[in-house]
């Protein structure tokens, strides 16, 4: 579960010591304190955030004008990579040139005619691409040379940048966006994105959108199908920057005197108005705390990210500054102050703990005691994300995926070949107390889970498949281990349950939600809230599907549209979106759900806490208390799942009340049935196929040694040819099954066409009363058994 | 009366008897001209002096007012480049007003779903109440 973010907002510091004569052209990071910046004086320098000092590291010829500058990844495929530290320098001479660290230009590159205005380093770092005024795009191995020309168009390309998988580049082309695979064949994707020319595009790899913003004075958010999630209202200037933080919950704006920062919503969470001229390029630092601008005035501004506020319960936590925590108890107004070493990267409020990262170590605060916090030391310091559940938590950074436990002893690290742990995010990975979850990126219809307490692979170590590609997923919280349950929304936006650890039989993924874009789970029963279309919906106890799939609509609690609805557009100078804006569940603890807003307010919703309620008794088998409650809530949702949660427990008794509440006869009807059977196996197997489980009640019977019992079940469904392969197969009751295929045959008025049956009945005779007694005789024989077993088991108790 | 030999031979005598060739009249006429000559001369003089001095200050007046004007249209041009700044910082104000009646919105959003949970709550617990 996250806890959530609800605030945000930059703190703006201005290095004003004017070392560069001229415009700022371009600025990149080289580790979270130390950034370059590239100037039209021909100089670049190097400012370390620590010391506050700024270095000169290279005064470039006097022809040579930079544009653009971005360093070398510095991780390649959860590697970390050797000090391979190099830039690529691009200028308005039609060249690039690669730089190392100390400043030396070791090779320069004719690439365009014109200016270069961009080069961009793949993910992997393999290869370069260039954007020219040109309009070409060419294609560059590290060391330089020429692999390929991507593309050629007559307009200048302004800005190009990288795919997720680093298989696709995304550029410019006037008012349009062209996304183009590297694969010569594949389909080229070209769209009109603004109404002005395009002057910057970045693509997230995390969550895959886009952002592209342009000389029409707006930015927009995308998906990598070109479709518009976002578009912002019309600013006063063309909007020269824009950036993903490395999260990609966050992007940076910039333009003239403006620097911006917004949700990956789009909408804003700060707007800052420092007097820099226009902002040529904004860099977030690699731990995406802190912004870097290059401004048209020769200033470097430096942003961190403050005002983050995090909610849990009665506790209220603010990071006031980079390095201090207020936490504020809500209940008694108490007021407490954390105070940390180093920066704050990440920090996650659930379950009563509090876990912050900093840049070396991380803290675990439980929410009892604020003074006295576990500190261990990381890694890594850029943890990316934090996952937390009732027993262990989870830390994500560059290099991997780590199970902590709150008493900070790490507990496992589940990995797979081809893991790229850089890019999980809360949708694509998931923990409880039990199993993790994570969702592949190569195939993105397959989701590995673990075992948390060893990071092994779960059962057979097969990852879950699914039909389509997932694109969010979560584990329910609650419950035995066994009955774990991940919950998942493809692409089609269908929203299926299924279990995670498969014994043996196997076990279907159920489809109980359509158009579904957002869910969560409750944090102490399995509850299930989502939103559908435009319906808040809450499926009370997903399992009924397992169950009885025809009870899964009555367990649903649906809310049309609220009135200041969860959907309804902002009363403001709204960006004007034609594909719905949908809001998302940010948590869902106890019996609230809050939900962030398109437009970024958060609403609140409540739940009835009596499902809840009814989960704890079914839970500890206290069916007289669940009746209780369900005769004092007189709610037929609340019977429906007590009808359900009684029947995936055998509790007859409990299922019948429950079934004639909610007025399903046949239902009742069927359990009475299943109560007057004479043995355990075959009431067993009749709830099984109660719940449409039909080959597991045949196996059922079969062991039990019921074969008649099993061939009447398939009788009874119409499964001729399998009743008669049992009959044959255990020399038994073939005259039954062609007896009752007969009179079926008869009833309809239809010829017997089936070959198997014309082959059988031809030397067997047809005789209902012999029938009728063999029939008695088992069931005779059945009850016989049943009694000495349940003799002979009471017996055994007994001693 | 006899006729002067001597004024026939343009000779005079003048009243200190001294031999002249002009008439003592007409000397004393030229002696007078040439005195009121050299008088105007000098009066001549004076005055183009004064009228030196006169051009010499208001030169200076001249320049005092050209540099009073450029101040004033400095003046002038600072005037309106503030009502610009003015218009610039307006500008960026509003912006930010605008962010934070943003901001403002979302927060009453948030205010009304809250007060729409609390009453929500306090119906329920009254049901309980009742039931019980």
């Amino acid at each position: 579960m996250l806890c959530h973010v609800t605030c945000l907002a930059t703190v703006a510091v201005l290095f004003n010591d004017g070392t560069h004569k001229e415009l700022v052209s371009s600025v990149g990071w080289t580790t979270p304190d130390e950034l370059f910046s590239c100037s039209e004086d021909h100089q670049i320098f190097r400012w370390n955030l620590l010391t506050n000092e700024t270095t000169l590291v290279v005064r470039l010829p006097d022809d040579l004008y930079p544009v653009d500058l971005h360093w070398f990844p510095k991780t390649v495929g959860g590697k970390k990579q050797g000090l391979a530290e190099i830039f690529v320098l691009t200028s308005t001479d039609g060249k690039f040139h690669l730089g190392s660290k100390t400043g030396r230009i070791e090779k320069s590159v004719e690439a365009h005619r014109g200016a270069v205005m961009a080069g961009r380093w793949n993910y992997d770092g393999t290869a370069l691409i260039t954007a020219g005024e040109d309009g070409q795009i060419k294609i560059w191995s590290k060391s330089g040379m020429l692999r390929s020309t991507l593309a050629q168009q007559a307009s200048p390309v302004y800005a190009v940048a990288w795919g997720p998988d680093s298989d696709r580049i995304l550029y410019t082309s006037g008012k349009q966006l062209v996304i183009k695979p590297l694969q010569p064949s594949a389909k080229v994707l070209q769209w009109k994105a603004h109404d002005g020319v395009i002057l910057k595009v970045d693509w997230s790899s995390v969550n895959d959108l886009i952002l592209s913003g342009g000389e029409d004075c707006k930015y927009k958010v995308w998906d990598s199908y070109g479709r518009l999630l976002y578009s912002s209202s019309s600013h006063d200037y063309p909007i020269t920057s824009v950036a993903w933080a490395p999260d990609g919950e966050l992007l940076a704006v910039g333009s003239f005197n403006t620097l911006r920062l917004c949700d990956k919503t789009g909408w804003s969470y700060a707007l800052e108005k420092p007097n820099t001229g226009s902002v040529f390029s904004v860099a977030w630092s690699a731990d995406g705390t802190q912004l870097a601008g290059a401004c048209g005035n020769g200033h470097v501004i430096f942003a961190h990210v403050v005002e983050q506020r995090w909610e849990w319960k009665n506790f209220e936590i603010t990071l006031t500054k980079r390095r201090t925590m207020q936490v504020r108890n809500v209940l008694n107004d108490a007021v407490d102050v954390l105070e940390f070493r180093d920066r704050v990267i990440k920090a996650s409020l659930s379950h009563d703990h509090l876990v912050v990262t900093t840049s070396l170590q991380c803290y675990v605060y439980s929410t009892q005691n604020w003074n006295t916090p576990l500190i261990f030391d990381l890694k890594e310091g850029s943890v990316s994300l934090i996952l937390q559940a009732e027993r262990h938590f989870l830390l994500v950074d560059g290099a991997g995926v780590y199970v902590y436990s709150y008493e900070g002893r790490l507990v496992s690290t589940p990995r797979f070949p081809g893991m790229r742990s850089d890019i999980l995010n809360a949708q694509t990975a998931s923990l409880s107390n039990d199993t993790v979850a994570i969702r592949d990126k190569t195939d993105q219809k397959v989701i590995f889970l673990f075992e948390a307490l060893t990071g092994k692979a779960l059962g057979d170590g097969k990852p879950l498949t699914h039909k389509m590609e997932v694109v969010e997923i979560a584990l329910d919280q609650c419950g035995a281990a066994s009955d774990r349950k991940i919950a998942l929304i493809d692409k089609n936006r269908d929203l299926y349950l299924t279990s995670v650890r498969r014994l043996g039989r196997e076990d279907k993924t159920n489809k109980i939600g359509t158009m579904v874009h957002t869910m969560a789970w409750n944090d102490s029963a399995n509850i299930l809230c989502g939103i559908q279309d435009v319906r808040f919906t809450v499926w009370y106890y997903p399992n009924a599907v397992f169950v009885d799939s025809d009870l899964l609509p009555k367990t649903l609690c649906t809310t049309p549209p609220q009135p200041q609805g969860l959907t309804s557009p902002p009363p403001h100078p709204a960006p004007t979106g034609e594909f719905s804006r949908t809001p998302h569940i940010l948590n869902y603890v106890g019996t609230q759900v809050t939900v962030r807003r398109a437009d970024g307010s958060l609403v609140y919703s409540t739940v009835s806490p009596y499902p809840a309620l009814l989960h704890e008794y079914a839970g500890s088998a206290r069916w007289a208390d669940a009746l209780r409650l369900c005769r004092f809530a007189k709610d037929q949702t609340l019977w429906a799942c007590l009808a359900a949660m009684a029947m995936a427990n055998r509790e007859l008794t409990t299922a019948e009340v429950a079934y004639a509440a909610i007025g399903e006869v046949d239902k009742v009807q069927y359990i009475n049935s299943i109560k007057e059977l004479p043995s355990r196996e075959s009431a067993l197997a009749h709830m099984l196929l109660f719940s449409g489980h039909v080959q597991e009640a045949e196996s059922t019977l079969l062991q039990a040694g019921l074969v008649y019992q099993a061939i009447q079940v398939h009788i009874n469904l119409y499964n001729w040819d399998r009743a008669l392969e049992l009959a044959v197969k255990h020399r038994t009751h073939v005259d039954t099954v062609l007896a009752h295929r007969h009179k079926f045959l008869q009833d309809f008025s239809k010829q017997e066409t089936n070959k198997r049956f014309l082959q059988y009945s031809e030397g067997v005779e047809v005789d209902w009363e012999k029938i009728q007694a063999k029939i008695q005789m088992e069931l005779a024989k059945e009850r016989e058994r049943s009694a000495t077993t349940s003799v002979r088991s009471s017996v055994a108790s007994r001693r | 009366m006899a006729k002067d030999p001597l004024a026939e031979a343009c000779l005079h005598f003048d009243e200190l008897n001294k031999l002249r060739v002009l008439e003592p009249e007409v000397a004393q006429k030229t002696t007078e001209l040439k005195e009121e000559c050299k008088e105007f001369v000098d009066k001549i003089g004076q005055f183009q002096k004064i009228v030196g001095d006169l051009i010499d200050l208001v030169d200076e007046l001249a320049k005092e007012a050209e540099t009073e004007k450029m101040k004033a249209i400095g003046a002038r041009n600072l005037l309106k480049s503030v009502a610009k700044q003015r218009e610039s910082q307006q500008q960026q104000l509003q912006a930010l007003i605008t962010e934070k009646k943003m901001q403002l919105e979302r927060y009453r959003i948030e205010y009304d779903a809250l007060s729409k949970v609390e009453a929500e709550q306090s119906e329920f617990i009254d049901q309980f109440i009742l039931q019980k």
